[in-house]
């Protein structure tokens, strides 16, 4: 529990300063468009990488699929599509997800 | 006077809408947090003082897959170099606070970005309008984190299937990204990267942050190729 405190702590610090150098450092100097891409494009690999981790389970060393977690991403990637409101595709992929565990 | 209360009513009207989106991830944070082992007291203080959707999803996911504190840390970095890019953009609108400029920078995160710099673009500098679009933000992110942690105190996890909803909800705010090449690009070589490496090293700590890192760099040569292309 203390090292969740811990993490809070340093992650408000590093979050912060982030947005500070921004304001008064980074202001007025030209940044390159590459790089201004980059660090648009790093959220995506980082969520992208996140879900694969869920879906590829590691068990006794090998990787398995979870299909009730593939399923339900599935679910909630086409009714996102069609929608395009979050919190119910949320709720739609968790329901079929969870069908699939049971089923 | 009329200025600053014309700053008030439509920082607050042009915020409200995105404020209940926010408010609904929050409400996700909120569940996942729990799931997390995070107490109640700790996901709300954490949306208080971190107050940051996409480093906050990230960290509750990681620390439920077991992750350690050091490599969190750098995926939080790595996820926060983009508020670089929009303090640097923002500045010269939130130059006219002085001082309080140390307090609006904390709001400094993706959607008051949007909303500000169309503002300064518009209206020139207006630190009230941005104060009030963060403060409206910031009030629905808070609140919605703690029903979030309240209901996800409540409810057994498995029978509802919240441990499902962390994939999902990593979903659902992708897809609608996914609109131009170069994303798509950065999107698929994080996925084929994190399966490579998790088959090489199953469930090792590395996967985040080098795809973190590495998948990027694809989208920037799609994005090169395809303006070599025009």
């Amino acid at each position: 529990m203390l090292n969740n405190w811990i993490l809070i702590g340093l992650l408000a610090v590093s979050t912060y300063v982030s947005r500070i150098i921004g304001v008064e450092i980074m202001a007025g100097r030209k940044m390159s468009p590459i790089l201004r891409l980059y660090f648009q494009y790093v959220p995506v690999g980082i969520i992208s990488a996140l879900i694969i981790k869920q879906i590829f389970i590691p068990t006794d060393g090998q990787l398995a699929v979870s299909f009730p977690v593939l399923i339900g991403c599935l679910s909630t990637a086409i009714t996102i599509q069609i929608i395009k409101m979050f919190l119910p595709s949320v709720v739609i992929g968790v329901m079929i997800g969870l069908l699939a565990r049971y089923m | 006077m009329n200025d600053k209360k014309s700053a008030i009513k439509t920082g607050f009207t042009e915020a409200l809408p995105l404020a209940v989106a926010i408010a609904a991830y929050g409400l996700s944070y909120g569940v996942l947090a729990t799931q997390a082992n995070i107490s109640l007291m700790g996901a709300v203080a954490m949306s208080l003082l971190v107050f940051s959707g996409s480093v906050q999803m990230v960290t509750v996911a990681m620390l439920t897959a077991g992750a350690n504190l050091t490599s969190i840390l750098f995926t939080s970095v790595l996820l926060n170099l983009r508020n670089l890019l929009y303090g640097a953009a923002l500045a010269e609108g939130l130059a006219p606070a002085k001082k309080w400029r140390w307090l609006l920078s904390f709001g400094v995160s993706d959607e008051p970005f949007v909303l500000g710099s169309s503002r300064f673009k518009q209206y020139g500098p207006d630190p009230l309008y941005f104060g009030i679009v963060v403060g409206t933000f910031y009030m629905a992110w808070a609140f919605s984190s703690f029903i979030g942690a309240l209901i996800g105190n409540q409810v057994d996890p498995q029978q509802w299937g919240l441990d499902l909803a962390f994939p999902v909800t990593f979903v659902a705010l992708l897809i609608p990204g996914l609109q131009e090449k170069p994303v798509i690009a950065t999107a698929l070589t994080a996925a084929g990267l994190a399966i490579g490496l998790e088959c090489v090293m199953p469930g090792n700590e590395f996967t985040i942050i080098i795809t973190g890192v590495l998948s990027p760099l694809v989208g920037l040569y799609v994005k090169r190729r395809s303006q070599d292309a025009e």
